[in-house]
């Protein structure tokens, strides 16, 4: 069983080494935003009805998302302050509202909703 | 070092969906390597030159097929056994076998088409409604599934082929995996019929010869041996335009059958070569298919040779059997001289079962990075810590990566090595990806070259976020994150606080520990699963995490009235909560509250310094409740001081207990503090109640002795007289029973009564002893402080220690009596005292005689029973509720789904409030304690008071003001709460007239503008807050919620609700009811209100109306009379007892129900008077037969009840009237005059489904399961149940949580074959072509996805200005001329042209 594990992870590495190599040359890739055509995703919802609230799920992912960038040497946004956990850093930022993440909500219609981390309000 | 590019995980390679299909004998020869024809596994020749066990070529185990052995290369692509994935081979079957798989397909089929012309037998005229509906694009799986079985069931009803005019009999199975075609036997004359026996004879001669037991069912009809082959031709004969009736799409009918058959590649069956002598063990596949192979050679070799068809028959049945066991080794039906001797595990085995592929490899995996060892208590760790031993602590690693921000710390990680603690165990190097094993490298020179992106598996250490787990994992409180603390002993250590959710004890209980791996994983784990996110559990919105045993008894004792410290005291007990990583470096001790003789501080001011140790500038903490020993009266100068308050964080009166401290508690301080403040702040007054209780305690001293169980003299003697007036009663009752003076309870035997009697009688014993203990033991005794407080132990088992064990129940009554009719020889038979029935009047103090000994043993026999009982069905009902359930998520829209966007519910919980956010018995706020926070917290003392119409006009501007997503109800709520305290106040104020109202008494109920302000918002804030988060999976929650209390419940209780004696089943056997919708209910029960309520008469004429009354309980006499020219049974009424009993009949309507319910001639019933019935009979002989079942003749009353009492509720002028029936029969209950429709009701969920409607047993379904919780002393918020009702009813009608019911509410093949029925669902889903798109839990688990709930509800994207001049484009590799040879059109022109 485990040898099936490792093969399946190599495959894994192959695309993820080429595929996004692709994708940062793909102009349309950077313009989702503006150029709502993408096939499965649906439209933009102009008037935004969701939560204004960041759900604990949201955060949990985007602090994720962020410390798994800050471990990868991304630019951090804050003065650390002796902090040498990712993790602790993401928080930060995240207290801060410093980190450059927009959420896609889909509704079940297929329409999305666009929220940038620093409109939605956070409890805690 | 270059930025490194972040990247969406799932954007490698992604499964966009699964289809499942049959693949034709062209497909697997297709994909086959080679053909398989060499039965022989190992080259003999070979071997004898020295190189053992070679695979023979053209074996299955062949190496081309891939390679199992380790150094061995597979021949087809050249892996080792690591990189190759194996290859298929193919054998070709001499002659078609059926799939056993899909045989029950290959019948239903043969039952459709028309068996000369191979059409569907549907008329074409009917075939137009069909096709409308086979035509609908997305036909969903279940809609297929209905529409298959719906043609099927046509077709078997049609004799004749509208096309050709063929006369069809029916398909049947005879035999094993044999088909006949029973053909109706046309009438044909004599003649004929000879020539048709010896046609038959011939076709069906080897069947026959076989199975003589069918040679009588054959000869009868016409019958013809459908064999494969002819069925294959059928199928082959197939119109295409025929094959959307059969639900066929993508694959030929005659793929059904097999031709060929693949043969798995090498690595899925591997051979184990055997060391110590030459062989091997080969996989019991390769095994069957080397058997096929040869069956197929000597079948092949037979028919060359032209052997009789009877040989080649034989073979070729057990060529079809060899092939069915390789699929389904359990087939069961096999003739016993075929049966095998050893059955194997064929394909469908290795999918199926508990550790089968599916459920033992997909869904659940062996990890790595985890660990498991002993448990213990430390209450010196944080509630969100757990400690860790060193020894795992070395061997866990996380891979990090080098950064900027952490190189200091890994160069020093690394220097340390693997063998000192906080180190490294490898360093990987990003460039090369080499990995350095730092045990024996050079740590110094590694550690100087480390650079960034290197990634340095070092050593869990402090702080570390892990998982920790118990099983059984019941709800998701059972696996938590922790932060790590690294010690040097040799056990997980954890506070005990936390034991609760695990249901954890430390008497040699082992946990589970892992180490996450990524930074992802960390930061969802930390925020989701932390014990501090996770304080209160979802069921019903209770703190679990809180104190428990010493910490209870502690904080009782330290908050006693009478417990003083001097300052030294004080001091030392209050500091034990310094410490360096507490970030408490200074407390401010209050002013003593006695000053003299001597300063003296209480030990309820240290209980404040424990909820706030220091002023921080955060809100303090308040409350207003009751405790559990609360008298009842003064509030707080209650005599037991009872009456807990708390202001500002400063406990002003009554000692703390369970009902303050403990789990299971909305008035629990730590609650409020985690409501009002945070639960970080909630959690650190947890440890330093743990840190100061302990420290407490040990230094005080808490233990149990022998004069903690020693009982006063006091204490004997009123034990005594309690014994002798209730054996005095007991002998009374036995007494009465003997005279025949027993009162009867209405529908209860004498015996019965007297047992009921009795055992009420005698379980009050042991309750008022328990209250005379209380009495008479002293204040400090350690059993008595332990029930006290609620820590552990109740007064009933000190009163089992110091006065008296009690009765010992089994099964809910007094021991019953064995061989001889008594309990033990130790009595005379037929003894009904309390000593020969159970009753133990002896203390354990004391000391139990032989016989209570022995009847003791028996009621703890009963109790381990049960629980061995109730794991395993409580745990298989979990399962299934999960897999029902583990899909439904909340949406952005506020709906609740499942994964195929089917409507749940529209809002959830019909308020879309999080179960986990209610303060207050399923409401979100607590208006009460609010109100007193914020008049604490907001005191404004300048602010005039407001009078009671102000109060009423403010609040309501205020609410207007209210943003729309608060619901009505909840506005009206707080309305509500708002007048009543402003008419209290108002009444209040009437009494007293004064014209300095404001300066006095403004002060009584004083709320200000500024405090009304306050406190609107904050309920409108904490309204917003509890809203439910989109993306929680909510369906898993209530899942958990509902099947882990169950675990918890006694299994076998049958309570008595209610007087009159009506057994309900109860506890798990009604849950498990309940949620398998099971159509009849082992108690069912009616109740039935009544039109006239008031009505003591009326109420029993309808009784009367209601219940089965028989013929032979309302006559005097029912007598055979015989005379010389006559015989007739004659019927004489009981007026007077049909007068009595208010019975609606009379001669008149009995005579005709006789006639109904016997089917008799009219003429033979004669009335004569008022109360004479006349029956003839036939034949004197007949008469005692009809005598008989005269008298069981229904006069009145509805059959299917058994029986029904009147019962009364409310107080005597009011009270009403009621019915309860046992038995089934709703619709007719609800029909009879008198009986009031609208409000009768009945525990048969189905019952009220068919008769009220879908609506009706969704509410049903609600109010059993919560009454069947809440006799428990369980509560489950309201929401859990109406999510689970609602997916029992939203399909129309009420499916059960079982097998079932599932394959009629889920679409997904993946997550039907996980559940149970593997290969079933499997087969089906290969037959209808089902496309499965991977949106649920269990199909993106398997399938190795991200989960489409929580976390992976949305999506994260990144806008980025992008400056195309800073880029600038590259070329594909393609497009490099450079890289390229110049393309040569020279090279041969011929490769072009193929």
């Amino acid at each position: 069983m485990a040898d099936d594990y490792e093969d399946r992870e190599e495959i894994f590495d192959d695309f993820d080494e080429e595929a996004p190599a692709e994708d940062a040359m793909d102009e349309n890739n950077f313009d989702i935003l503006d150029a709502p055509t993408g096939t499965e995703t649906g439209r933009q919802n102009i008037n935004r009805v969701t939560t204004p609230y960041l759900t604990k799920y949201e955060r949990a992912r985007v602090i994720g998302t962020r410390a798994l960038q800050i471990a990868m040497c991304a630019p951090i946004m804050v003065e650390l302050d002796g902090e040498t956990d990712p993790l602790d850093i993401a928080l930060k930022e995240l207290k801060a509202r410093k980190i450059p993440i927009i959420i896609r909500r889909y509704l079940p219609d297929g329409s999305y909703e666009d929220w940038g981390i620093n409109e939605l309000i956070m409890t805690e | 070092m270059e930025k490194e590019q972040y990247r969406e995980s799932r954007q490698g390679l992604k499964i966009s969906h699964l289809c499942f299909g049959i693949p034709s004998s062209f497909q697997i020869q297709k994909q086959s390597q080679l053909q398989c024809v060499n039965k022989t596994l190992y080259d003999d020749a070979i071997s004898s030159k020295g190189s053992k066990n070679k695979a023979a070529p053209y074996s299955v185990l062949d190496t081309r097929l891939g390679t199992s052995q380790n150094g061995q290369k597979c021949e087809t692509c050249g892996d080792g056994l690591a990189e190759c994935v194996g290859h298929f081979g193919h054998i070709d079957l001499a002659l078609p076998i059926f799939h056993v798989g899909y045989f029950r397909f290959i019948m239903s089929i043969l039952q459709t088409i028309c068996k000369r012309c191979a059409r569907v037998l549907i008329a074409n005229e009917v075939r137009v409604k069909y096709l409308n509906r086979l035509r609908k694009p997305e036909l969903s799986y279940l809609e297929k599934k209905s529409l298959h079985k719906e043609i099927c069931d046509k077709c078997k009803k049609i004799k004749v082929c509208s096309f050709c005019g063929y006369l069809n009999g029916t398909v049947k199975k005879v035999g094993l995996y044999k088909v006949a075609h029973l053909v109706p036997k046309p009438t044909v004359s004599r003649k004929d019929k000879n020539a048709e026996i010896e046609e038959l004879s011939s076709d069906l001669l080897g069947f026959i010869e076989e199975n003589k037991e069918m040679e009588d069912y054959i000869r009868r009809c016409k019958a013809e041996f459908l064999d494969p082959l002819r069925v294959q031709n059928l199928f082959k004969e197939i119109p295409t335009s025929d094959y959307c009736y059969l639900l066929i799409k993508d694959f030929h009918p005659s793929d059904l059958i097999l031709n060929k058959i693949p043969v798995p590649p090498a690595c899925i069956r591997p051979s184990v070569l055997n060391e110590l002598e030459s062989g091997s063990n080969e996989d019991d596949l390769t095994i069957k298919l080397s058997e096929i192979i040869f069956v197929n050679d000597v079948i092949q070799k037979r028919r060359s040779s032209g052997a009789s068809i009877a040989m080649i028959i034989e073979d070729w049945d057990f060529l079809q059997l060899q092939i069915a066991l390789y699929i389904n080794s359990e087939t069961s039906g096999i003739p016993l001289n075929m049966r095998p001797k050893k059955l194997g595990r064929g394909l469908v085995q290795r999918l199926k079962g508990k550790h089968g592929r599916f459920r033992g490899n997909l869904s659940g995996k062996r990890v790595d990075f985890s660990s498991r060892s002993v448990i213990s208590p430390n209450p010196n760790l944080k509630i969100d810590e757990v400690g860790v031993p060193k020894h795992i602590a070395k061997i866990l690693t996380f891979p990090e990566k080098v950064t900027p921000a952490n190189i200091a710390k890994m160069k020093a990680l690394v220097t340390r090595g693997a063998d000192e603690h906080p180190g490294a165990n490898f360093v990987e190097d990003k460039k090369t990806g080499n990995k350095i094993f730092l045990k024996y490298a050079n740590r110094r020179k590694i550690a100087s070259e480390i650079k960034y992106g290197d990634v340095v598996e070092r050593h869990l250490d402090d702080g570390d976020v892990v998982m920790f787990n118990r099983q059984p994992s019941l709800h998701k409180l059972s696996i938590m994150s922790h932060k790590a603390r690294v010690h040097d002993h040799r056990t997980f250590q954890f506070n005990e606080c936390v034991c609760t959710p695990y249901n954890a004890d430390f008497d040699g209980d082992e946990m589970n520990l892992h180490l996450l791996q990524t930074e992802e994983a960390k930061a969802e784990a930390y925020i989701l699963m932390g014990i501090l996110s996770n304080i209160i559990t979802p069921r019903n919105g209770e703190p679990l995490i809180a104190a428990i045993q010493d910490f209870i008894t502690g904080g009782y004792l330290l908050t006693q009235k009478d417990s003083f410290f001097d300052r030294s005291k004080a001091c030392q007990l209050i500091s034990s909560i310094l410490g360096e990583a507490q970030g408490i470096d200074k407390i401010i001790l209050p002013r003593p509250c006695i000053l003299k003789p001597k300063a003296l501080w209480s030990g309820k001011q240290i209980f404040s310094l424990i909820l706030k140790p220091v002023e921080d500038g955060n809100p303090g903490l308040d409350l207003r409740t009751k405790s559990r020993n609360y008298s009842g009266k003064n509030e707080e100068l209650c005599a037991n001081d009872g009456f807990v308050n708390i202001r500002d964080s400063e406990l002003l009166c009554g000692t703390m207990d369970k009902a303050t401290l403990g789990s299971g508690s909305k008035t629990n301080v730590f609650y409020i503090m985690l409501r009002d403040l945070n639960a970080a702040a909630a959690g650190m007054a947890m440890w330093r109640l743990a840190r100061v209780t302990s420290y407490y305690l040990a230094n005080r001293g808490f233990s149990l002795g022998l004069e903690d169980v020693t009982p006063t003299e006091q204490l004997l003697y009123s034990k005594k007289s309690l014994l002798t007036t209730g054996y005095r009663r007991v002998n009374e009752y036995i007494s009465d029973l003997k005279d025949g003076k027993l009162e009867r309870l209405p529908g209860r035997s004498a015996e019965d009564t007297l047992e009921s009697m009795i055992l009420k009688e005698l379980s009050v014993i042991r309750d008022h002893a328990g209250k005379s203990c209380l009495k008479e033991l002293s204040v400090d005794n350690a059993a008595l402080v332990m029930a006290m407080s609620g820590s552990k132990g109740s007064l009933i088992n000190v009163s089992q220690m110091v006065a008296c064990v009690g009765q010992q129940a089994i099964r809910g009554g007094r021991v019953p009596d064995g061989f001889g009719g008594r309990s033990l020889p130790h009595f005379a038979h037929r003894d009904k005292s309390p000593l020969a029935k159970g009753f133990v009047e002896n203390s354990f103090y004391s000391g139990l005689t032989v016989t209570e000994f022995f009847f003791h043993t028996m009621a703890g026999r009963e109790g381990l029973l049960d629980t061995a009982v109730k794991t395993a069905e409580t745990g298989y009902m979990q399962r299934r509720l999960v897999k029902a359930l583990e899909d439904l998520v909340s949406h952005y829209d506020g709906s609740v789904r499942n994964s195929r966007g089917e409507v749940i519910q529209f809002i959830y919980g019909d308020d879309s409030l999080d179960p986990a956010c209610m303060e207050d018995n399923d409401k979100p706020v607590n208006f009460d304690r609010m109100m007193l926070h914020v008049a604490t917290t907001h005191p404004s003392e300048i602010d005039p008071s407001l009078d009671p119409g102000m109060l009423i006009e403010k609040s309501k501007q205020q609410i207007d003001r209210w943003s729309s997503n608060i619901s009505d109800s909840f506005k009206t709520e707080v309305r509500l709460y708002i007048e009543t305290l402003a008419n209290k106040l108002a009444k209040f104020r009437s009494n007293y007239i004064c014209d300095d109202f404001n300066n006095v008494l403004g002060q009584v109920g004083r709320i200000t503008e500024s405090q009304l302000i306050q406190f609107l918002t904050c309920c409108e804030d904490k309204y917003l807050r509890a809203k439910l988060e989109p993306g929680t999976a909510v369906g898993a929650i209530c899942a958990q919620s509902i099947g882990e209390p169950a675990t918890q419940m006694t299994l076998k209780t049958f309570h008595f609700a209610g007087v009159a004696s009506m057994n309900i089943t109860q506890g798990v056997p009604r849950i498990k009811e309940l949620i398998n919708a099971n159509k009849t209910i082992s108690t069912p029960v009616i109740r039935a209100a009544l039109l006239d309520p008031k009505n003591g008469e009326e109420a029993r004429a309808v009784k009367m109306r209601l219940e089965k009354t028989t013929l032979g309980q309302i006559c005097e006499f029912i007598e055979e009379v015989i005379l010389p020219d006559d015989c007739f049974v004659l019927i004489k009424l009981y007026m007077d007892r049909v007068k009595l009993l208010k019975l609606e009949v009379d001669v008149n309507s009995i005579s005709s129900s006789i006639l109904r319910s016997l089917k008799i001639q009219s003429h033979r019933i004669k009335i004569y008077g008022r109360n004479l019935i006349q029956v003839h009979s036939g034949s004197p002989s007949e008469l005692w037969q009809l005598r008989e079942s005269i008298c069981n003749v229904v006069v009145k009353g509805i059959p299917s009840l058994k029986r029904a009492a009147i019962r009364m509720e409310g107080e005597a002028e009011k009270s009403k009237h009621y019915l309860m029936i046992e038995g089934e029969g709703l619709r007719d209950v609800m029909a009879t005059y008198g009986v009031d429709p609208n409000h009768s009701y009945s525990n048969n969920v189905m019952e009220i489904a068919s008769c009220l409607g879908i609506e009706a047993a969704r509410a049903s379904i609600i109010k059993e399961i919560k009454v069947t919780m809440e006799n428990h002393g369980i509560s489950i918020d309201s929401r859990h149940l109406k999510l689970l009702a609602d997916t029992m009813t939203y399909r129309g009608e009420v499916l059960g949580i079982t097998r079932f019911g599932l394959a009629k509410m889920k679409e997904s093949a993946l997550m039907l074959a996980s559940f149970e029925k593997t290969a079933d669902h499997l087969f089906d889903a290969a037959y209808f072509c089902q496309k499965d798109p991977i949106l649920g839990v269990s199909e993106s688990i398997i399938s190795g996805m991200p989960i489409r709930i929580g976390t992976g509800f949305f999506d994260l994207i990144r806008k980025q200005e992008f400056n195309k001049s800073q880029y600038f484009d590259r070329k594909l590799i393609f497009e490099d001329e450079e890289l390229h040879e110049p393309f040569n059109f020279e090279v041969d022109p011929r490769y072009f042209q193929e």
